[in-house]
């Protein structure tokens, strides 16, 4: 039960961050984009651990390599396009 | 009642507030750059804990597993990433992430 609430406070912690993301300039707004996968690998793993569902892990896995690889390509986009 | 469960909530609570204070610093904080300094804490620093959490609760189990080689990733990661941010916002403000700017800045490949 603790790792479903931890999971639902860590969802609130994303309000201000989606609001640097929407709002801020591009720079901040990847900065933004950056917590929020953070944050949402973490919530993945508290979830798939509060309901007991070990198979569910792979989603924090998957999204932690994603979060890598897609985070260069919004900064690659920031330097040379945005 | 066992040690485990409330030390695994304990390290819960100090993650959620890391997190929630970093949050806070992202949002407060003036520029890309200072905000960037409240993304660590929470790519790095609660990730750690959330693993250690989990870990206290099952012990050595797949969950337990599972989460450390997502926190491999985050950690491995989110060094680079970091660096690799604060030099594009550097890039895009200066032209050159060298100090004084000994290169060009990037119009030509703007324009591609």
């Amino acid at each position: 039960m603790s790792f479903v609430v931890a999971a639902i406070a860590m969802l609130i912690a994303m309000i201000p961050a989606a609001v640097v993301l929407v709002r801020g300039e591009p720079g901040e707004a990847v900065v933004g984009y950056e917590f929020v996968t953070s944050v949402v690998v973490m919530i993945l793993a508290l979830l798939a651990q509060g309901f007991q569902r070990p198979s569910l892990f792979e989603l924090p896995i998957l999204l932690a390599v994603l979060m890598y690889a897609s985070g260069l390509v919004y900064v690659r986009a920031l330097e040379r396009w945005l | 009642m066992k040690a485990a469960p409330i030390f695994s909530d304990v390290l819960l609570g100090l993650a959620v507030l890391l997190v929630l204070a970093s949050a806070l610093g992202v949002l407060v904080m003036p520029d890309a750059y200072q905000k960037l300094h409240f993304v660590t804490p929470a790519a790095l620093v609660a990730p750690i804990l959330v693993t250690l959490a989990i870990g206290v609760r099952m012990g050595l189990t797949e969950n337990t597993g599972e989460s450390c080689v997502a926190l491999f990733f985050m950690v491995v990661a989110g060094p680079y990433l970091s660096h690799a941010t604060m030099r594009a916002i550097r890039v895009r403000e200066k032209g050159d992430w060298r100090p004084g700017g000994g290169g060009k800045a990037p119009e030509a490949e703007r324009e591609q």
